[in-house]
């Protein structure tokens, strides 16, 4: 019963979607107020009846209804419950319904939140909105419905693929689509721009809240995809440039850089065409990315199970959002008005150039990924394009971004002072440069990388704290004035700062890890050791251990300190899921400090030898660290005052604030 | 410096810098991009020496050796030829004779390929897209 | 009866939250350009309030609260050009189709895609109704739970074993048998089970732990019938067919007239003798043994090949296909399996004996068949 009423009010949310995107379109050509406001209720409930479907399917989920072909062929009764509940978006079906319910959780939001927006422009935004809804919702109940039945109903399903069987990826792919389709909103905001033909600085102001969210987002389900891969595969490595990897970067350098250029069009009115084009692209990027990962183009160790109608039914969902939008954006661009001037030297050029470089980026990252698919099609050669293309391209693009940051924040709007401004960065760059010194002079083995890298790190941090420490007027005011007017800055500034230094984390994060990391492979009896960088650890010996749907075989070892007697133990573990006859790596992981040890077990030998390898990354988990730093800036700027200005009112005007306690 | 004359610095900057990086990428796609072979194409190849390449096929059947430490020797199949592989490290979950496997390294002077990565997906159904299409092409491996 | 109530509440809920809005009284709002000039007057607090933090320079703040200026009265001027709020007739129209759209389309697009006669089947439920209302595999995953939560219960073993032992779920029947031996002690039909369920899960071969379990069974009870027959065949299998044919003389002659096992015996003595036969003779069985494991799978693959010719010819043959199923299961040949179950299903429609054997069979294989 509860089974088929989600499904009823799928169908129904989808007849909802239908009316959001007609229905308010048409009240903004007839400047209908009526059927402009019709468009909030309607969004929300949709949202609702979304939600109600989820319900019923994570309900089916839980109780191990196995009459649901989704739940038969991706669940079992004997998964831990948290796994169940996770299962229900570990499969393409499930996962495409949590997509929607995400896009109507934004329509929903901008519906009950954006009592400060335009009605016709709220109308417009949410009638886009509406439209994607309802491609979505046709994609899914054409070819992906999760609440496909079986009949009679098995007795036992047939599980989740093990690798899937994991806390991170419990909240990995709803942080991740919260991202993805976060941007869907920038992108209706920008149709709608467009659809309406007035395009202003406060459009600017309206979106980046949106913006602002879909990047924390992004940002936190990028991070924690790196890291699931990094503890769940067992391989050591955190990013492996693989094509479903890039799908989700390349919405996430596209959102940095209109995060970056929505600044300026809000401050100076200026790159107006330029920020709606990148709206428009970033979602772009977002579906592209739903597009590979589902159509089975791809290989990959993320890819969903495939099949070629569905990303016949994707790729023409994303041409038409795609190319109608950018058609639209062809045919009314020219009739934007221009902006503000301004000096190359100043903080609008350096968002100019912040913008020039991630663009390109993300354009090799375009092009290394595809270039392959298109060759194939082509000549039929097949090649791939991994790491080695991507750490020359994309490393040789982003170092002068990452060198430009402190320079940018420390120019003026409009006409900045390059001379001042490297002045006030003299210190930042002793300190960088001594730290490149001393690392080439300590580290072992030396290399150009690592000099560099340590070298950008610090200067991007240093940058951070002259920058802190020039707007609380140090050194001329003292140190209570300067707290007081620390504490007096606007969030986003503080924001700002905050993801700035993130950056210059994950820095040193990649740097520690990637040119300081050892790694040692051997073949170990018990009582053996494993000696990898400055640590030495014994192997103790092998187990079995039943797990509620896995079995697993766990190697202890135990870490010796300088004497030779053991104070930790690591355990690394292989488990065989049964059901899907797969084994599944546990690596295991030791913080010490901020790296960590990383022991990832092999197979057992005739000899009774077990092959081991061990992994020590210094400074590793920094990478996430700084991550959750960028998010952190980003939430802190979300929650800035300005973002919340009030919707006008004939009751109370009020006249220009005075100064609040801020 | 005019308005003018500023501008087109401006542009001129901008577009030497797109240019500097569209040859870097074309750069890369030709050094750092690796080419897939099956064992029977690799026969055929011009290769340099220390490319990087990946060979793909399936694990042929009897041939798994361990070595000294944790050296692996298998080989490579495509039912037509067989390659030589020596890896060092640890195989993945899913390796396993008559599996679908794809290799990435170099190969020796000696016709042996030295392997510094060894894939095979974590699906017990997978069978890399590259590798099957390379036997569907030969006709060894029948589409399901 | 509680679906279509619910049902109809969602629908009338999505009917009203586009009737609402649409029918409600336009309320005199305010025009887009208040909303930008509010931006605007923001912007214009907060250059003030950077000059009050000495962020900017009084020429700086001038200058930027001349630009914001210069904007809002822009705005100002294109909000003057804004025209007034209009309501065609065409727009009730467009709010009455819109009302009547939902519940038909929803309805029209669920009586396609739904199946509102399916109840819900949460396992929890399944396992707990009465016994008489379940099905096989109910009862089977009912009985295994117990097990699990008290694997110490040789009773409830001793009950499960043989019926895995007829779904065929042979490794299981394995396991069963051996905790009920060990919980409750060895006796001739536990012993004589797991030499079954051996056997079973060699595909027909008999193991020298399957052979020691046969000895056991005629340890205890001397008379077993199938004990004998199936330890005459492990001989037969290992290659001594003299000692095969003295265990079936024996049988012959101590078994009463009219046993199957007698006939069995009586059969087998015949095949040993006279072994030119359709299907895989003796010949063929020793041979396979004999063969490289390569040249065994072909052999097999030629035969599954050869009964998947014969049933295209002649498809009114359960047993058939029930075999080439389960030979393409076992084989690893998991979509073939499938597309046989579903040519089976084809061949037999009608039968509805065939039909639920064939069910039964590809849940215990875990094989999914497609939905006509």
């Amino acid at each position: 019963m509860s089974v088929e009423a989600g499904h009823f009010a799928l169908v129904l949310a989808f007849a909802l979607a239908l009316i959001q995107s007609t229905v308010p379109l048409l009240g903004t050509r007839w400047n209908d107020r009526r059927m402009m406001a019709a468009s909030g209720p309607v969004a929300i409930t949709g949202f609702v009846l979304t939600l109600i479907a989820f319900a019923a399917l994570t309900l089916a989920y839980a109780q191990s209804d196995f009459s649901l072909q989704n739940v038969y062929e991706n669940s079992h009764s004997l998964k831990p419950m948290i796994f169940k509940l996770s299962g229900v978006w570990g499969n393409h079906e499930g996962s495409m319904l949590l997509w929607v319910l995400i896009l109507t959780l934004f329509g929903a939001a901008v519906a009950a939140f954006g009592e400060n927006l335009p009605p016709s422009l709220k109308a417009n935004v949410l009638a886009v909105q509406g439209m994607i809804g309802a491609a979505f919702f046709l994609f899914i109940l054409v070819t992906s419905n999760p609440f496909a039945r079986l009949d009679p109903a098995p007795i036992e399903g047939q599980d989740l693929n093990p690798v899937l069987q994991d806390i991170g990826l419990a909240i990995h792919p709803p942080l991740l689509y919260l991202g993805y389709v976060g941007f869907s909103v920038c992108f209706s905001f920008a149709v709608a721009a467009l659809i309406e033909g007035r395009i202003d600085a406060a459009w600017a102001r309206w979106v980046r809240p949106w913006t602002l969210a879909a990047w924390v987002f992004l940002t936190g389900g990028i991070a924690m995809g790196s890291y699931w891969a990094y503890y769940e595969l067992g391989w050591g490595g955190f990013w492996f440039w693989d094509p479903v990897e890039n799908a989700s970067f390349m919405p996430w350098l596209a959102g940095t850089a209109l995060l970056h250029s929505a600044l300026v069009m809000e401050k100076r009115s200026a790159l107006k065409v330029w920020t709606i084009l990148l709206a428009i692209l970033t979602f772009s990027l977002s579906l592209l990315g739903t597009f590979l990962v589902r159509s089975g183009v791809l290989t990959s160790v993320h890819a969903f199970a495939t099949d070629p109608t569905r990303g016949v039914f994707i790729l023409g969902i994303l041409s038409v959002f795609v190319g109608g939008s950018l058609a639209l954006f062809a045919f009314r661009a020219s009739a934007l008005t221009t902006g503000g001037l301004f000096h190359p030297i100043s903080r609008e050029g350096s968002l100019v150039l912040n913008n020039l470089f991630l663009t390109t980026a993300t354009a090799t990252v375009l092009i290394g990924t595809l270039y392959p698919l298109a060759l194939e099609a082509v000549t039929g050669t097949k090649i791939s394009v991994g790491a080695p293309f991507f750490n020359l391209t994309f490393g040789l693009i982003i170092f002068p971004l990452l060198l430009l940051v402190p320079f940018g924040t420390m120019l003026a709007w409009k006409r900045g002072d390059a001379l001042a401004a490297a002045q006030r960065l003299l210190g930042a760059a002793a300190l960088a440069l001594g730290a490149m010194l001393v690392t080439g002079l300590v580290s072992e083995p030396r290399s150009i990388f690592a000099v560099v890298g340590i070298g950008i790190g610090v200067w991007l941090l240093a940058g951070v704290a002259t920058d802190l420490a020039l707007r609380a007027g140090l050194p001329r005011a003292g140190f209570g004035t300067a707290l007081h007017r620390v504490a007096g800055l606007p969030r986003s500034a503080i924001g700002t700062m905050l993801a700035h230094a993130g950056l210059g984390v994950t820095v040193l994060g990649l740097v520690g890890a990637l040119a300081f990391g050892r790694e040692a492979v051997v073949a170990v009896k018990p009582g053996e050791q494993v000696a990898v960088g400055a640590y030495t650890m014994r192997f103790e010996g092998l187990s079995s251990e039943p797990g509620p749907n896995f079995s697993s075989r766990i190697a202890r070892f135990s870490l010796l300190d300088a004497a030779g007697s053991p104070h930790a133990t690591i355990a690394s573990a292989k488990r065989f899921y049964p059901v899907r006859r797969m084994p599944t790596t546990e690596a295991g992981i030791r913080t010490m400090w901020l790296g960590q040890l990383y022991v990832s077990i092999g197979e057992e030998r005739a000899d009774g030898a077990l092959v081991v390898h061990a992994w020590w990354k210094p400074l590793v988990t920094l990478i996430w660290g700084g991550a959750l730093l960028m998010m952190a800036g980003g939430t802190l700027s979300l929650l800035d005052r300005r973002l919340r200005v009030g919707a006008p009112s004939r009751r109370a005007r009020p006249v220009a604030a005075p100064v609040p306690a801020e | 410096m005019t308005r003018k004359g500023k501008r087109i610095t401006v542009i001129a900057g901008g577009a030497m810098f797109l240019t500097a990086a569209a040859s870097l990428t074309v750069y890369a796609l030709g050094q750092r991009a690796s080419y897939f072979f099956m064992p029977t194409e690799l026969q055929a190849a011009q290769l340099d020496p220390g490319q990087r390449i990946r060979l793909g096929g399936l694990v042929e059947t009897g041939t798994i050796k361990h070595g000294a430490s944790t050296d692996v020797f298998f080989s490579v199949t495509d039912n037509e030829r067989s390659v030589p592989v020596s890896f060092h490290g640890i195989l993945p979950d899913l390796f396993r004779e008559g599996q679908g496997v794809i290799t990435e390294g170099t190969l020796g002077a000696d016709g042996v390929f030295v392997a510094d990565s060894v894939l095979a997906k974590h699906d017990e159904t997978y069978m890399p897209k590259e590798v099957a299409d390379g036997l569907k092409a030969k006709g060894v491996w029948k589409a399901e | 009866m509680v679906f279509w109530f619910i049902a109809a509440l969602l629908t009338l809920g999505a009917s009203l939250a586009v009737l609402l809005p649409l029918s409600s009284r336009a309320e005199a709002d305010e025009t887009d350009a208040a909303y930008d000039i509010q931006v605007y007057r923001d912007q214009l607090a907060e250059v003030d309030r950077d000059l009050a933090r000495g962020t900017i320079s009084a020429g700086d703040a001038a200058e930027a609260k001349a630009e914001i200026g210069r904007r809002i009265l822009r705005v100002d001027q294109e909000a003057k050009a804004e025209k007034g709020f209009a309501r065609f007739r065409a727009s009730r129209l467009v709010a009455a189709a819109a009302v009547l759209f939902v519940p038909v389309f929803s309805w029209g697009v669920y009586a396609a895609v739904g199946s509102p006669d399916l109840p819900s089947e949460p396992l929890e439920a399944r396992l707990t109704k009465p016994p008489a209302q379940s099905s096989v595999d109910e009862l089977v995953a009912r009985a295994e739970r117990q097990l699990r939560a008290n694997p110490e219960d040789g009773k409830g073993w001793e009950t499960i074993a043989p019926v895995y032992l007829r779904l065929d779920r042979f490794e299981q029947a394995e396991t069963a048998f051996e905790q009920s031996i060990r919980l409750l002690g060895p006796n001739s039909s536990r012993e004589l089970g797991l030499a079954e369920a051996m056997v079973g899960a060699a595909r027909g071969q008999i193991s020298e732990e399957a052979r020691a379990a046969y000895q056991r069974v005629l340890a205890l009870d001397p008379r077993n019938a199938r004990a004998q027959f199936r330890l005459a065949t492990a001989s037969l299998q290992a290659g001594r067919s003299d000692e095969a044919a003295a265990g079936w003389n024996a049988m012959l002659q101590t078994l009463p007239q009219g046993s199957p096992w007698r006939d069995a015996a009586q059969q087998a003595l015949g095949a040993l003798q006279q072994p030119a036969r359709p299907g895989p003779t003796q010949q063929d069985i020793a041979a396979a043994e004999t063969m490289s494991a390569a040249d065994r799978g072909q052999m097999v693959e030629g035969m599954v090949a050869s009964l998947d010719q014969k049933l295209s010819e002649q498809p009114n043959d359960l047993d058939g296909w029930l075999r080439l199923v389960r030979s393409y299961a076992v084989l690893g040949r998991s979509s073939d399996a499938g597309a046989a179950l579903q040519r089976a299903n084809v061949a037999l429609k009608g039968n509805a004996d065939a039909e639920r054997q064939l069910a039964l069979l590809a849940q215990s294989l875990n094989l999914l068949v497609a939905q006509p």
